[in-house]
């Protein structure tokens, strides 16, 4: 099989962190559950993996690192601190549904900066021309159908001068691109642990740059006496046992892809590149390419002229390249990108695919169109 | 004999933060369970370090702005004197 669709999940991961998860069924059990060996050794290492994290994106506080089931816990979390019912809310056109339904579902008066595809400067122009009275911005670091890199230190700066919060989706961007949360002075940054982050699935970040309201209540392992969440972070938004055998495993993919950062950015840009090139011919295709390499990482999306995309992608999958088909859980974006009646078909590169495996899904390609 | 400190803290990870604080100050200090008789609001978690190295270890807790909570000595007979809350 050749994976192309680690915009979804990561399948290939460094053989660290499957031993860091073995590592931690065999010998540990939960944090604050405890004072003997098999508890502390858990902490140790839940502690070091919310260090991994504060290094890679640059914050000086662990214990404003978050554990979450994953990057749309995180995101439920963040917006549910920041925004009320009739809050206006800006987003970019390129949001995932774990931002738009938890703010359908709130009530929230939500403002699109839809922006052209691959035009950082259209996105930033709707997000000047909607902000004014916000009480909160939403943005997608990078498009998980598109790999639009949107310009969020530049929203960044206008929230900030706004006095608007500003939640960030990392999801795409973490261990691909530099993502720093004290830089964007965002409110919050979520993230998955399974895709770029290369650790297992159910794991996610939330980065708080800001206090924030649970989701869930339940008991912490500290100031058990309380019938109210204590008031400090991480604990406040952690109740319940954690995925100790995730975290390790997340660890171990920070220690990975922590000092490879442009490596691997280099690598998928590499990678699309060569893709798209060796797709573009193709008459009946039809590509959705920044040609400038400024504005879009690890994913390119295209679609058939003639061919469903469901179709499409299952003929690419008998020929054994795995991709994705259809909205991916995206309809904003594929709205602003005029793709919403289509869907397209998502490649979505790893630091592990290699120049030969792009090269016969190129072949595969010529084949099944 | 050497006597012991335990600083206190609200939560576990208040605790590792400060012992890594600690350590990297060359202040040995492993975390514990706090008794039960002195966590004012249930389940807590200290840090236990020397008594002789208590006022330093404060002042580094302080600088990196480290919520601490109540601070105990153990006595010889295993009794906790409490020296700051």
């Amino acid at each position: 099989m050749i994976y192309l669709d680690s915009a979804a999940t990561s399948f290939y991961k460094p053989q660290s962190v499957s031993r860091a998860m073995r590592c931690a069924l065999a010998e540990m059990t939960s944090p604050g559950r405890g004072g003997h060996p098999a508890a502390m050794r858990a902490a140790d290492t839940v502690y070091e993996c919310r260090e991994a994290a504060a290094a890679l994106f640059v914050m000086s506080d662990p214990t404003r690192v978050v554990f979450t089931m994953n990057a749309t816990h995180a995101l439920n979390l963040a917006i549910r601190t920041c925004v009320r019912p009739g809050d206006a809310v800006v987003v970019s056109g390129y949001e995932h549904n774990s931002v738009t339904r938890p703010l359908h579902a709130l009530g929230a008066e939500v403002r699109v900066a839809a922006g052209r595809l691959f035009s950082p400067e259209a996105v930033l122009e709707d997000f000047e021309r909607l902000l004014p009275g916000a009480k909160c911005a939403v943005c997608t670091h990078v498009s998980n159908v598109f790999g639009f890199v949107l310009p969020v230190e530049e929203i960044a700066a206008l929230c900030a001068a706004q006095g608007v919060p500003l939640i960030v989706d990392a999801s795409q961007s973490a261990g691909v691109l530099d993502v720093r949360l004290s830089a964007l002075r965002a409110a919050f940054i979520a993230m998955p642990g399974h895709k770029s982050l290369l650790g297992p699935q159910g794991t996610g970040l939330l980065l708080c740059g800001m206090d924030a309201e649970p989701l869930l209540y339940g008991g912490t392992g500290s100031q058990s006496a309380l019938q109210t969440m204590p008031e400090e972070l991480p604990e406040r938004l952690e109740a319940g046992t954690h995925n100790v055998p995730g975290i390790a495993g997340l660890q171990a993919g920070l220690r990975y892809v922590s000092p490879r950062l442009a490596d691997i950015r280099a690598q998928e840009t590499r990678l699309l590149r060569q893709l798209a090139e060796g797709a573009r011919d193709l008459p009946d295709l039809e590509l959705f390419y920044d040609e400038s390499a400024r504005s879009q990482v690890g994913v390119l999306s295209m679609r058939s002229r003639t061919l469903d995309s469901e179709a499409f992608a299952e003929r690419l999958a008998e020929h054994g390249v795995a991709v994705r088909a259809g909205l991916h859980c995206a309809p904003l974006g594929h709205r602003s990108a005029g793709t919403i009646e289509t869907g397209t078909v998502r490649f979505s590169m790893s630091p592990f695919n290699t120049e030969q495996e792009i090269t016969e899904a190129i072949r595969i390609l010529h084949r099944v169109l | 004999m050497q006597r012991d400190c335990l600083i206190l803290f609200r939560s576990l990870t208040y605790a590792q933060r400060a012992e890594r604080v600690l350590e990297r100050a060359g202040i040995t200090a492993t975390i514990r369970k706090a008794p039960q008789s002195v966590s004012d609001r249930g389940c807590t978690y200290c840090v236990k370090i020397h008594a002789a190295r208590m006022e330093r270890a404060l002042a580094v807790l302080e600088q990196t702005r480290l919520q601490t909570g109540r601070v105990f000595v153990a006595e010889a007979d295993g009794t906790l004197q409490e020296v700051r809350r």
